[in-house]
Protein backbone atom coordinates (compact mmCIF):
# COMPACT_ATOMS: atom_id res chain seq x y z
CA UNK A 1 0.00 0.00 0.00
CA UNK A 2 1.25 3.42 -0.86
CA UNK A 3 0.29 6.21 1.44
CA UNK A 4 -0.79 9.56 0.01
CA UNK A 5 2.20 11.21 1.66
CA UNK A 6 4.59 9.20 -0.51
CA UNK A 7 6.89 11.42 -2.50
CA UNK A 8 8.15 10.01 -5.76
CA UNK A 9 11.27 11.63 -7.16
CA UNK A 10 10.36 14.22 -9.75
CA UNK A 11 6.78 14.52 -8.58
CA UNK A 12 5.98 17.58 -6.42
CA UNK A 13 4.57 16.70 -2.96
CA UNK A 14 0.80 16.52 -3.00
CA UNK A 15 -1.47 18.68 -0.88
CA UNK A 16 -2.94 17.30 2.32
CA UNK A 17 -5.15 14.27 1.61
CA UNK A 18 -8.87 15.12 1.81
CA UNK A 19 -10.91 13.05 4.26
CA UNK A 20 -12.62 9.83 3.14
CA UNK A 21 -15.98 10.17 1.42
CA UNK A 22 -18.83 9.35 3.81
CA UNK A 23 -21.90 9.71 1.67
CA UNK A 24 -25.41 8.64 2.67
CA UNK A 25 -26.13 5.53 0.54
CA UNK A 26 -29.05 5.58 -1.88
CA UNK A 27 -32.20 4.39 -0.06
CA UNK A 28 -34.44 1.78 -1.65
CA UNK A 29 -37.93 2.14 -0.09
CA UNK A 30 -39.38 -0.05 -2.90
CA UNK A 31 -37.43 -3.01 -1.62
CA UNK A 32 -38.98 -2.75 1.84
CA UNK A 33 -42.47 -2.61 0.33
CA UNK A 34 -41.67 -5.68 -1.80
CA UNK A 35 -40.36 -7.55 1.22
CA UNK A 36 -43.55 -6.80 3.13
CA UNK A 37 -45.74 -8.04 0.24
CA UNK A 38 -43.72 -11.22 -0.19
CA UNK A 39 -43.76 -11.89 3.56
CA UNK A 40 -47.57 -11.66 3.66
CA UNK A 41 -47.93 -13.93 0.63
CA UNK A 42 -45.48 -16.44 2.07
CA UNK A 43 -47.32 -16.47 5.39
CA UNK A 44 -50.63 -17.09 3.60
CA UNK A 45 -49.11 -19.92 1.59
CA UNK A 46 -47.53 -21.55 4.64
CA UNK A 47 -50.79 -21.27 6.57
CA UNK A 48 -52.67 -22.95 3.72
CA UNK A 49 -50.06 -25.70 3.49
CA UNK A 50 -50.03 -26.48 7.20
CA UNK A 51 -53.76 -26.39 7.77
CA UNK A 52 -54.66 -28.35 4.58
CA UNK A 53 -55.77 -31.79 5.75
CA UNK A 54 -55.10 -33.47 2.37
CA UNK A 55 -51.34 -32.95 2.70
CA UNK A 56 -50.92 -35.08 5.85
CA UNK A 57 -47.57 -33.76 6.99
CA UNK A 58 -47.19 -36.54 9.50
CA UNK A 59 -47.41 -39.08 6.65
CA UNK A 60 -44.90 -37.06 4.60
CA UNK A 61 -42.43 -37.51 7.45
CA UNK A 62 -43.06 -41.25 7.62
CA UNK A 63 -42.73 -41.77 3.86
CA UNK A 64 -39.57 -39.66 3.79
CA UNK A 65 -37.73 -42.20 5.94
CA UNK A 66 -39.61 -45.34 4.83
CA UNK A 67 -37.14 -48.18 3.99
CA UNK A 68 -38.28 -48.61 0.36
CA UNK A 69 -37.99 -44.86 -0.20
CA UNK A 70 -34.48 -44.84 1.27
CA UNK A 71 -33.54 -47.76 -0.99
CA UNK A 72 -35.07 -45.98 -3.99
CA UNK A 73 -33.14 -42.85 -3.09
CA UNK A 74 -29.88 -44.83 -3.00
CA UNK A 75 -30.65 -46.38 -6.39
CA UNK A 76 -31.46 -42.95 -7.84
CA UNK A 77 -28.09 -41.64 -6.67
CA UNK A 78 -26.21 -44.65 -8.03
CA UNK A 79 -28.08 -44.43 -11.33
CA UNK A 80 -27.33 -40.69 -11.62
CA UNK A 81 -23.65 -41.34 -10.97
CA UNK A 82 -23.32 -44.21 -13.46
CA UNK A 83 -25.34 -42.49 -16.19
CA UNK A 84 -23.32 -39.27 -15.81
CA UNK A 85 -19.98 -41.13 -15.94
CA UNK A 86 -21.11 -42.89 -19.14
CA UNK A 87 -22.46 -39.61 -20.49
CA UNK A 88 -19.29 -37.61 -19.77
CA UNK A 89 -16.86 -40.23 -21.10
CA UNK A 90 -19.03 -40.82 -24.16
CA UNK A 91 -19.58 -37.10 -24.65
CA UNK A 92 -15.88 -36.22 -24.64
CA UNK A 93 -15.20 -39.06 -27.08
CA UNK A 94 -18.02 -37.97 -29.40
CA UNK A 95 -16.93 -34.32 -29.28
CA UNK A 96 -13.35 -35.19 -30.17
CA UNK A 97 -14.60 -37.43 -32.98
CA UNK A 98 -16.94 -34.72 -34.22
CA UNK A 99 -14.07 -32.22 -34.45
CA UNK A 100 -11.68 -34.73 -35.98
CA UNK A 101 -10.41 -34.15 -39.51
CA UNK A 102 -11.18 -37.81 -40.15
CA UNK A 103 -14.51 -37.75 -42.05
CA UNK A 104 -15.42 -41.26 -40.90
CA UNK A 105 -15.10 -40.35 -37.21
CA UNK A 106 -16.92 -37.04 -37.52
CA UNK A 107 -19.64 -38.67 -39.61
CA UNK A 108 -20.24 -41.43 -37.08
CA UNK A 109 -20.35 -38.89 -34.28
CA UNK A 110 -22.79 -36.70 -36.19
CA UNK A 111 -25.08 -39.68 -36.82
CA UNK A 112 -24.99 -40.73 -33.17
CA UNK A 113 -25.86 -37.25 -31.93
CA UNK A 114 -28.58 -36.93 -34.56
CA UNK A 115 -30.27 -40.16 -33.45
CA UNK A 116 -29.88 -39.84 -29.67
CA UNK A 117 -30.71 -36.16 -29.46
CA UNK A 118 -33.52 -36.47 -31.96
CA UNK A 119 -35.62 -39.03 -30.08
CA UNK A 120 -37.16 -38.74 -26.59
CA UNK A 121 -35.14 -40.32 -23.82
CA UNK A 122 -38.24 -42.13 -22.56
CA UNK A 123 -38.66 -43.81 -25.95
CA UNK A 124 -34.97 -44.76 -25.89
CA UNK A 125 -35.45 -46.32 -22.44
CA UNK A 126 -38.34 -48.39 -23.79
CA UNK A 127 -36.16 -49.53 -26.68
CA UNK A 128 -33.33 -50.64 -24.39
CA UNK A 129 -35.89 -52.39 -22.22
CA UNK A 130 -37.52 -54.26 -25.09
CA UNK A 131 -34.27 -54.97 -26.92
CA UNK A 132 -34.57 -58.50 -25.57
CA UNK A 133 -37.66 -58.95 -27.72
CA UNK A 134 -35.88 -57.70 -30.85
CA UNK A 135 -32.59 -59.53 -30.22
CA UNK A 136 -33.30 -62.32 -27.70
CA UNK A 137 -29.76 -63.65 -28.04
CA UNK A 138 -26.48 -61.78 -28.26
CA UNK A 139 -23.58 -63.74 -29.69
CA UNK A 140 -19.92 -63.52 -30.61
CA UNK A 141 -18.74 -64.98 -33.87
CA UNK A 142 -18.05 -64.30 -37.53
CA UNK A 143 -20.46 -61.82 -39.09
CA UNK A 144 -23.08 -63.73 -41.09
CA UNK A 145 -21.16 -66.91 -40.16
CA UNK A 146 -21.08 -69.26 -37.20
CA UNK A 147 -21.59 -68.03 -33.63
CA UNK A 148 -19.18 -69.21 -30.93
CA UNK A 149 -20.82 -67.98 -27.73
CA UNK A 150 -24.20 -66.41 -27.10
CA UNK A 151 -26.08 -64.96 -24.15
CA UNK A 152 -29.68 -64.09 -23.41
CA UNK A 153 -30.09 -60.32 -23.72
CA UNK A 154 -32.05 -60.17 -20.48
CA UNK A 155 -29.32 -62.01 -18.55
CA UNK A 156 -26.56 -59.97 -20.13
CA UNK A 157 -28.23 -56.62 -19.48
CA UNK A 158 -30.14 -56.50 -16.16
CA UNK A 159 -32.73 -53.77 -15.56
CA UNK A 160 -30.24 -51.47 -13.82
CA UNK A 161 -27.91 -51.66 -16.85
CA UNK A 162 -30.84 -50.93 -19.15
CA UNK A 163 -31.43 -47.73 -17.19
CA UNK A 164 -27.75 -46.75 -17.22
CA UNK A 165 -27.49 -47.39 -20.96
CA UNK A 166 -30.69 -45.54 -21.78
CA UNK A 167 -29.89 -42.46 -19.73
CA UNK A 168 -26.11 -42.47 -20.24
CA UNK A 169 -26.07 -42.91 -24.00
CA UNK A 170 -28.65 -40.15 -24.36
CA UNK A 171 -26.66 -37.90 -22.05
CA UNK A 172 -23.51 -38.53 -24.12
CA UNK A 173 -25.15 -36.93 -27.14
CA UNK A 174 -25.95 -33.75 -25.18
CA UNK A 175 -22.64 -33.71 -23.37
CA UNK A 176 -20.78 -34.02 -26.69
CA UNK A 177 -22.23 -30.69 -27.77
CA UNK A 178 -21.18 -29.08 -24.47
CA UNK A 179 -17.61 -30.36 -24.81
CA UNK A 180 -17.51 -29.32 -28.47
CA UNK A 181 -18.54 -25.78 -27.53
CA UNK A 182 -15.85 -25.79 -24.84
CA UNK A 183 -13.14 -26.93 -27.26
CA UNK A 184 -14.19 -24.35 -29.86
CA UNK A 185 -14.04 -21.61 -27.22
CA UNK A 186 -10.27 -22.04 -26.84
CA UNK A 187 -8.29 -19.57 -28.95
CA UNK A 188 -6.83 -21.05 -32.14
CA UNK A 189 -3.46 -19.52 -31.26
CA UNK A 190 -3.17 -22.05 -28.43
CA UNK A 191 -3.24 -25.01 -30.80
CA UNK A 192 -0.87 -23.20 -33.17
CA UNK A 193 1.61 -22.50 -30.39
CA UNK A 194 1.44 -26.13 -29.29
CA UNK A 195 1.90 -27.34 -32.86
CA UNK A 196 4.87 -25.04 -33.38
CA UNK A 197 6.54 -26.67 -30.36
CA UNK A 198 6.19 -30.09 -31.94
CA UNK A 199 3.21 -31.42 -29.96
CA UNK A 200 1.00 -33.81 -31.92
CA UNK A 201 -2.73 -33.29 -32.35
CA UNK A 202 -3.53 -35.71 -29.54
CA UNK A 203 -1.03 -34.10 -27.13
CA UNK A 204 -2.31 -30.63 -27.98
CA UNK A 205 -5.87 -31.68 -27.27
CA UNK A 206 -5.09 -33.43 -23.99
CA UNK A 207 -2.52 -31.03 -22.55
CA UNK A 208 -3.48 -27.63 -23.92
CA UNK A 209 -7.01 -27.44 -25.31
CA UNK A 210 -9.13 -29.60 -22.98
CA UNK A 211 -7.83 -28.09 -19.71
CA UNK A 212 -8.73 -24.64 -21.02
CA UNK A 213 -12.09 -25.85 -22.31
CA UNK A 214 -13.00 -27.00 -18.77
CA UNK A 215 -13.87 -23.47 -17.71
CA UNK A 216 -16.61 -23.40 -20.35
CA UNK A 217 -17.64 -27.04 -19.86
CA UNK A 218 -18.06 -27.09 -16.06
CA UNK A 219 -21.14 -24.84 -15.60
CA UNK A 220 -23.36 -26.69 -18.10
CA UNK A 221 -21.95 -30.01 -16.83
CA UNK A 222 -23.24 -29.15 -13.35
CA UNK A 223 -26.55 -28.27 -14.91
CA UNK A 224 -26.68 -31.60 -16.72
CA UNK A 225 -25.94 -33.51 -13.50
CA UNK A 226 -28.79 -31.77 -11.69
CA UNK A 227 -31.00 -32.44 -14.66
CA UNK A 228 -29.95 -36.10 -14.72
CA UNK A 229 -30.82 -36.57 -11.05
CA UNK A 230 -34.41 -35.68 -11.89
CA UNK A 231 -34.50 -37.41 -15.26
CA UNK A 232 -33.77 -40.73 -13.54
CA UNK A 233 -37.42 -40.61 -12.40
CA UNK A 234 -38.30 -41.59 -15.99
CA UNK A 235 -37.03 -45.13 -15.42
CA UNK A 236 -40.01 -45.68 -13.12
CA UNK A 237 -41.83 -46.18 -16.43
CA UNK A 238 -39.86 -49.38 -17.07
CA UNK A 239 -40.50 -50.61 -13.52
CA UNK A 240 -37.12 -49.84 -12.00
CA UNK A 241 -37.57 -49.25 -8.26
CA UNK A 242 -35.98 -45.86 -7.87
CA UNK A 243 -37.10 -42.94 -5.73
CA UNK A 244 -40.14 -41.79 -7.72
CA UNK A 245 -41.35 -45.36 -8.20
CA UNK A 246 -40.94 -46.07 -4.48
CA UNK A 247 -43.08 -43.02 -3.66
CA UNK A 248 -45.68 -43.97 -6.26
CA UNK A 249 -45.91 -47.49 -4.87
CA UNK A 250 -46.57 -46.26 -1.35
CA UNK A 251 -49.11 -43.77 -2.71
CA UNK A 252 -50.90 -46.49 -4.64
CA UNK A 253 -50.94 -48.85 -1.67
CA UNK A 254 -51.98 -46.41 1.04
CA UNK A 255 -53.80 -43.81 -1.08
CA UNK A 256 -51.61 -41.13 0.52
CA UNK A 257 -50.63 -40.14 -3.01
CA UNK A 258 -49.84 -36.45 -2.51
CA UNK A 259 -47.91 -36.86 0.78
CA UNK A 260 -45.79 -39.56 -0.87
CA UNK A 261 -45.00 -37.31 -3.80
CA UNK A 262 -44.10 -34.47 -1.45
CA UNK A 263 -41.73 -36.76 0.48
CA UNK A 264 -40.06 -37.82 -2.75
CA UNK A 265 -39.80 -34.22 -3.95
CA UNK A 266 -38.09 -33.26 -0.71
CA UNK A 267 -35.41 -35.87 -1.38
CA UNK A 268 -34.86 -34.50 -4.92
CA UNK A 269 -34.74 -30.93 -3.58
CA UNK A 270 -32.18 -31.91 -0.95
CA UNK A 271 -29.83 -33.47 -3.51
CA UNK A 272 -30.21 -30.77 -6.16
CA UNK A 273 -29.41 -28.22 -3.45
CA UNK A 274 -26.25 -30.09 -2.51
CA UNK A 275 -25.26 -30.34 -6.18
CA UNK A 276 -25.91 -26.60 -6.72
CA UNK A 277 -23.57 -25.73 -3.87
CA UNK A 278 -20.95 -28.08 -5.32
CA UNK A 279 -21.36 -26.51 -8.76
CA UNK A 280 -20.86 -23.00 -7.35
CA UNK A 281 -17.52 -23.93 -5.80
CA UNK A 282 -16.28 -25.89 -8.84
CA UNK A 283 -17.09 -22.94 -11.11
CA UNK A 284 -15.33 -20.63 -8.72
CA UNK A 285 -12.27 -22.89 -8.79
CA UNK A 286 -12.05 -22.96 -12.61
CA UNK A 287 -12.71 -19.21 -12.82
CA UNK A 288 -9.42 -18.60 -11.01
CA UNK A 289 -6.87 -16.77 -13.14
CA UNK A 290 -9.49 -15.55 -15.62
CA UNK A 291 -12.10 -13.78 -13.48
CA UNK A 292 -10.74 -10.50 -12.20
CA UNK A 293 -12.82 -10.76 -9.02
CA UNK A 294 -14.17 -14.11 -7.90
CA UNK A 295 -17.86 -14.12 -6.97
CA UNK A 296 -18.37 -13.90 -3.21
CA UNK A 297 -19.37 -17.08 -1.43
CA UNK A 298 -22.70 -16.92 0.39
CA UNK A 299 -20.80 -16.73 3.70
CA UNK A 300 -18.76 -13.78 2.44
CA UNK A 301 -21.96 -12.04 1.33
CA UNK A 302 -23.53 -12.45 4.77
CA UNK A 303 -20.39 -11.12 6.43
CA UNK A 304 -20.24 -8.05 4.19
CA UNK A 305 -23.94 -7.31 4.69
CA UNK A 306 -23.63 -7.54 8.46
CA UNK A 307 -20.59 -5.32 8.34
CA UNK A 308 -22.43 -2.72 6.26
CA UNK A 309 -25.38 -2.66 8.65
CA UNK A 310 -23.13 -2.34 11.67
CA UNK A 311 -21.15 0.50 10.09
CA UNK A 312 -24.32 2.26 9.05
CA UNK A 313 -25.65 2.13 12.60
CA UNK A 314 -22.49 3.86 13.81
CA UNK A 315 -22.82 6.42 11.03
CA UNK A 316 -19.73 5.26 9.17
CA UNK A 317 -20.40 3.80 5.72
CA UNK A 318 -17.25 4.85 3.94
CA UNK A 319 -15.25 2.25 2.10
CA UNK A 320 -17.51 -0.77 2.50
CA UNK A 321 -18.28 -2.90 -0.47
CA UNK A 322 -21.08 -5.40 -0.82
CA UNK A 323 -24.81 -5.69 -1.22
CA UNK A 324 -27.08 -3.97 1.25
CA UNK A 325 -30.74 -3.18 1.51
CA UNK B 1 27.70 -24.40 -34.98
CA UNK B 2 28.07 -27.05 -37.63
CA UNK B 3 28.67 -25.86 -41.15
CA UNK B 4 25.92 -26.83 -43.53
CA UNK B 5 26.11 -26.69 -47.27
CA UNK B 6 22.44 -26.01 -47.87
CA UNK B 7 20.54 -22.89 -46.82
CA UNK B 8 18.36 -23.08 -43.67
CA UNK B 9 15.28 -22.10 -45.66
CA UNK B 10 14.85 -22.13 -49.41
CA UNK B 11 11.62 -21.01 -51.05
CA UNK B 12 11.02 -21.69 -54.73
CA UNK B 13 8.02 -20.01 -56.33
CA UNK B 14 5.86 -20.40 -53.21
CA UNK B 15 2.18 -19.73 -53.87
CA UNK B 16 -0.57 -19.67 -51.27
CA UNK B 17 -4.26 -18.93 -51.70
CA UNK B 18 -7.22 -18.68 -49.37
CA UNK B 19 -10.03 -19.71 -51.69
CA UNK B 20 -10.04 -17.16 -54.52
CA UNK B 21 -7.62 -14.82 -52.79
CA UNK B 22 -3.98 -15.43 -53.67
CA UNK B 23 -1.82 -14.02 -50.86
CA UNK B 24 1.57 -15.37 -51.96
CA UNK B 25 2.28 -15.06 -55.67
CA UNK B 26 5.59 -16.80 -56.13
CA UNK B 27 8.11 -16.15 -53.37
CA UNK B 28 11.76 -17.04 -54.03
CA UNK B 29 14.28 -16.56 -51.26
CA UNK B 30 17.06 -18.20 -49.29
CA UNK B 31 17.94 -17.85 -45.63
CA UNK B 32 21.47 -18.89 -44.70
CA UNK B 33 22.37 -20.53 -41.38
CA UNK B 34 23.18 -17.99 -38.67
CA UNK B 35 21.49 -15.20 -40.56
CA UNK B 36 18.98 -12.69 -39.15
CA UNK B 37 16.52 -12.37 -41.98
CA UNK B 38 13.97 -9.53 -41.79
CA UNK B 39 10.65 -9.55 -43.62
CA UNK B 40 9.05 -6.10 -43.89
CA UNK B 41 6.11 -4.73 -45.77
CA UNK B 42 2.61 -3.31 -45.35
CA UNK B 43 -0.07 -5.41 -43.62
CA UNK B 44 -1.69 -7.82 -46.02
CA UNK B 45 1.51 -8.19 -48.01
CA UNK B 46 1.72 -11.88 -47.10
CA UNK B 47 4.80 -11.80 -44.86
CA UNK B 48 3.09 -13.42 -41.85
CA UNK B 49 1.46 -16.01 -44.10
CA UNK B 50 4.87 -16.86 -45.57
CA UNK B 51 6.30 -17.26 -42.08
CA UNK B 52 3.47 -19.63 -41.13
CA UNK B 53 4.09 -21.67 -44.27
CA UNK B 54 7.67 -22.30 -43.16
CA UNK B 55 6.58 -24.42 -40.18
CA UNK B 56 3.58 -25.77 -42.06
CA UNK B 57 0.91 -24.03 -39.98
CA UNK B 58 -0.34 -23.09 -43.45
CA UNK B 59 0.00 -25.37 -46.45
CA UNK B 60 1.31 -23.93 -49.68
CA UNK B 61 -0.54 -24.48 -52.95
CA UNK B 62 2.37 -24.43 -55.38
CA UNK B 63 6.16 -24.26 -55.35
CA UNK B 64 8.62 -25.84 -52.97
CA UNK B 65 9.64 -24.88 -49.45
CA UNK B 66 12.75 -26.50 -47.97
CA UNK B 67 13.76 -26.21 -44.32
CA UNK B 68 17.25 -27.43 -43.42
CA UNK B 69 17.42 -29.27 -46.72
CA UNK B 70 14.13 -31.15 -46.30
CA UNK B 71 10.87 -30.44 -48.05
CA UNK B 72 8.41 -29.09 -45.47
CA UNK B 73 5.22 -31.07 -44.97
CA UNK B 74 5.75 -33.48 -47.87
CA UNK B 75 7.98 -36.26 -49.10
CA UNK B 76 8.98 -36.23 -52.73
CA UNK B 77 9.56 -39.55 -54.44
CA UNK B 78 9.83 -40.13 -58.20
CA UNK B 79 8.49 -36.67 -58.88
CA UNK B 80 5.40 -37.29 -56.76
CA UNK B 81 4.52 -35.53 -53.47
CA UNK B 82 3.28 -37.49 -50.49
CA UNK B 83 1.75 -35.70 -47.47
CA UNK B 84 3.58 -36.31 -44.21
CA UNK B 85 1.71 -37.77 -41.24
CA UNK B 86 0.78 -35.58 -38.28
CA UNK B 87 3.56 -37.19 -36.24
CA UNK B 88 6.18 -36.57 -38.95
CA UNK B 89 5.22 -32.91 -39.30
CA UNK B 90 5.39 -32.57 -35.50
CA UNK B 91 8.88 -34.07 -35.60
CA UNK B 92 10.03 -31.41 -38.08
CA UNK B 93 8.44 -28.59 -36.12
CA UNK B 94 10.60 -29.41 -33.09
CA UNK B 95 13.52 -27.77 -34.86
CA UNK B 96 11.60 -24.59 -35.74
CA UNK B 97 10.75 -22.26 -32.86
CA UNK B 98 8.00 -19.71 -33.33
CA UNK B 99 7.10 -16.52 -31.46
CA UNK B 100 3.68 -15.05 -32.07
CA UNK B 101 2.39 -11.51 -32.14
CA UNK B 102 -0.13 -12.28 -29.39
CA UNK B 103 2.31 -14.43 -27.36
CA UNK B 104 -0.06 -17.45 -27.20
CA UNK B 105 1.28 -18.56 -23.83
CA UNK B 106 -0.71 -21.38 -22.25
CA UNK B 107 -2.80 -19.48 -19.67
CA UNK B 108 -3.47 -22.51 -17.45
CA UNK B 109 0.26 -23.13 -16.92
CA UNK B 110 2.81 -21.06 -15.01
CA UNK B 111 5.73 -19.44 -16.82
CA UNK B 112 8.08 -22.30 -16.03
CA UNK B 113 5.46 -24.93 -16.93
CA UNK B 114 5.01 -23.18 -20.28
CA UNK B 115 8.73 -23.56 -20.92
CA UNK B 116 8.86 -27.17 -19.63
CA UNK B 117 5.82 -28.47 -21.50
CA UNK B 118 7.40 -29.30 -24.86
CA UNK B 119 10.72 -30.73 -23.61
CA UNK B 120 8.81 -33.07 -21.27
CA UNK B 121 5.99 -34.08 -23.64
CA UNK B 122 7.80 -34.02 -26.97
CA UNK B 123 11.39 -34.89 -26.14
CA UNK B 124 10.55 -37.01 -23.12
CA UNK B 125 12.93 -35.20 -20.79
CA UNK B 126 12.51 -35.90 -17.09
CA UNK B 127 10.60 -33.22 -15.21
CA UNK B 128 13.55 -32.57 -12.96
CA UNK B 129 15.97 -32.00 -15.85
CA UNK B 130 13.44 -29.96 -17.80
CA UNK B 131 12.76 -27.76 -14.77
CA UNK B 132 16.43 -26.99 -14.28
CA UNK B 133 16.90 -26.11 -17.92
CA UNK B 134 13.68 -24.08 -17.98
CA UNK B 135 14.97 -22.08 -15.02
CA UNK B 136 18.12 -21.33 -17.00
CA UNK B 137 16.05 -20.31 -20.04
CA UNK B 138 13.94 -17.94 -17.97
CA UNK B 139 17.09 -16.47 -16.43
CA UNK B 140 18.44 -15.97 -19.94
CA UNK B 141 15.45 -13.76 -20.83
CA UNK B 142 15.68 -11.98 -17.47
CA UNK B 143 12.65 -13.57 -15.82
CA UNK B 144 14.14 -15.97 -13.28
CA UNK B 145 11.93 -14.48 -10.55
CA UNK B 146 8.70 -14.94 -12.53
CA UNK B 147 8.86 -18.73 -12.88
CA UNK B 148 5.80 -19.36 -10.73
CA UNK B 149 3.66 -16.59 -12.24
CA UNK B 150 0.73 -17.29 -14.53
CA UNK B 151 0.73 -15.47 -17.89
CA UNK B 152 -2.16 -13.23 -16.78
CA UNK B 153 0.06 -11.93 -13.98
CA UNK B 154 2.83 -10.85 -16.39
CA UNK B 155 3.15 -7.73 -18.53
CA UNK B 156 3.05 -8.07 -22.31
CA UNK B 157 6.82 -7.74 -22.59
CA UNK B 158 7.37 -10.39 -19.92
CA UNK B 159 4.88 -12.72 -21.60
CA UNK B 160 6.68 -12.36 -24.90
CA UNK B 161 10.03 -13.13 -23.28
CA UNK B 162 8.53 -16.26 -21.69
CA UNK B 163 7.28 -17.18 -25.17
CA UNK B 164 10.83 -16.80 -26.51
CA UNK B 165 12.18 -18.96 -23.67
CA UNK B 166 9.48 -21.54 -24.42
CA UNK B 167 10.50 -21.73 -28.09
CA UNK B 168 14.21 -21.90 -27.20
CA UNK B 169 13.60 -24.79 -24.79
CA UNK B 170 13.28 -27.11 -27.79
CA UNK B 171 16.75 -26.00 -28.95
CA UNK B 172 15.56 -25.13 -32.44
CA UNK B 173 17.81 -24.59 -35.44
CA UNK B 174 15.58 -21.81 -36.70
CA UNK B 175 13.45 -19.20 -34.94
CA UNK B 176 10.44 -17.53 -36.54
CA UNK B 177 9.24 -14.21 -35.12
CA UNK B 178 5.81 -13.02 -36.24
CA UNK B 179 5.67 -9.30 -35.37
CA UNK B 180 6.87 -10.05 -31.83
CA UNK B 181 6.64 -6.46 -30.60
CA UNK B 182 3.49 -5.25 -32.37
CA UNK B 183 1.17 -6.00 -29.46
CA UNK B 184 3.41 -4.39 -26.84
CA UNK B 185 3.38 -1.01 -25.12
CA UNK B 186 6.20 1.14 -26.54
CA UNK B 187 7.93 1.05 -23.15
CA UNK B 188 8.22 -2.75 -23.24
CA UNK B 189 9.39 -3.19 -26.84
CA UNK B 190 13.05 -2.63 -25.90
CA UNK B 191 13.24 -5.62 -23.52
CA UNK B 192 12.00 -8.02 -26.18
CA UNK B 193 14.28 -6.58 -28.86
CA UNK B 194 17.27 -6.85 -26.50
CA UNK B 195 16.38 -10.47 -25.97
CA UNK B 196 16.29 -11.09 -29.73
CA UNK B 197 19.53 -9.18 -30.28
CA UNK B 198 21.26 -11.42 -27.76
CA UNK B 199 19.91 -14.48 -29.52
CA UNK B 200 21.22 -13.19 -32.85
CA UNK B 201 24.66 -12.66 -31.32
CA UNK B 202 24.68 -16.31 -30.26
CA UNK B 203 24.36 -17.26 -33.91
CA UNK B 204 20.70 -18.31 -34.06
CA UNK B 205 19.14 -18.35 -37.51
CA UNK B 206 16.15 -15.99 -37.26
CA UNK B 207 13.40 -14.94 -39.63
CA UNK B 208 11.73 -11.83 -38.26
CA UNK B 209 8.55 -10.22 -39.52
CA UNK B 210 8.75 -6.75 -38.04
CA UNK B 211 7.92 -3.08 -38.28
CA UNK B 212 10.94 -2.23 -36.12
CA UNK B 213 13.22 -0.76 -38.80
CA UNK B 214 15.83 0.17 -36.20
CA UNK B 215 16.16 -3.48 -35.20
CA UNK B 216 16.33 -4.57 -38.84
CA UNK B 217 19.08 -2.06 -39.57
CA UNK B 218 21.20 -2.89 -36.52
CA UNK B 219 20.75 -6.64 -36.20
CA UNK B 220 19.56 -7.83 -39.61
CA UNK B 221 21.86 -9.54 -42.11
CA UNK B 222 19.32 -9.60 -44.91
CA UNK B 223 16.03 -7.87 -45.56
CA UNK B 224 13.17 -8.53 -47.92
CA UNK B 225 10.46 -6.01 -48.68
CA UNK B 226 7.19 -7.69 -49.63
CA UNK B 227 4.05 -6.18 -51.08
CA UNK B 228 0.98 -7.77 -52.63
CA UNK B 229 2.32 -11.30 -52.20
CA UNK B 230 5.61 -10.80 -54.05
CA UNK B 231 9.16 -9.85 -53.08
CA UNK B 232 9.60 -6.28 -54.25
CA UNK B 233 13.15 -5.68 -53.12
CA UNK B 234 15.82 -7.49 -51.16
CA UNK B 235 19.34 -6.87 -49.98
CA UNK B 236 21.32 -5.84 -46.93
CA UNK B 237 19.05 -3.99 -44.48
CA UNK B 238 21.24 -0.86 -44.39
CA UNK B 239 21.21 -0.59 -48.16
CA UNK B 240 17.52 -1.26 -48.67
CA UNK B 241 16.49 1.02 -45.82
CA UNK B 242 18.76 3.94 -46.70
CA UNK B 243 18.75 3.63 -50.45
CA UNK B 244 15.60 1.85 -51.64
CA UNK B 245 15.60 1.18 -55.38
CA UNK B 246 11.93 0.57 -55.86
CA UNK B 247 9.22 3.25 -55.79
CA UNK B 248 6.90 1.07 -53.66
CA UNK B 249 9.65 0.49 -51.08
CA UNK B 250 10.39 4.19 -50.93
CA UNK B 251 6.72 5.05 -50.35
CA UNK B 252 6.42 2.46 -47.56
CA UNK B 253 9.63 3.46 -45.80
CA UNK B 254 8.75 7.15 -45.91
CA UNK B 255 5.70 6.30 -43.81
CA UNK B 256 7.28 3.99 -41.24
CA UNK B 257 10.72 5.55 -40.74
Amino acid sequence: MTTPQDTTPGVPPTKERPEDIRAVPVRHPGRWVAIACIAVLAAMFLHAMITNSVLHWDVVGQVFTYPTVIQGMEKTLLLTLCAMVLGIVGGVLLAVMRLSRNPVLSGVSWLYIWVFRGTPVLVQLFFWNFMGAIFPKVGLGIPFGPTWVSWNYNDLVPLFMVCVLGLGLNEAAYFAEIVRAGILSVDEGQAEAAASLGLTHAQTLRRIVLPQAMRVIIPPAGNETISMLKTTSLVSAIAFEELTRAGQDIGARTLYIIPSLIAVSLWYLLFTSILSVGQFYIERHYGRGTNRALPATPWQKVKSNVLTLRLRSTGNTGGTIGGSL
Amino acid sequence: MTTTLHPMVRAEQVHKSYGQLEVLKGIDLEVQPGEVFCLVGPSGSGKSTFLRCINHLEQINAGRLYVDGDLMGYRERNGKLYELKDREVALKRRDIGMVFQRFNLFPHLTAIENVMEAPVRVKGESKQAARERAEARLAQVGLADKAASYPSQLSGGQQQRVAIARALAMEPKLMLFDEPTSALDPELVGDVLDCMRELAEQGMTMIVVTHEMGFAREVGDALVFMDGGVVVESGHPREVLTNPQHERTRAFLSKVL
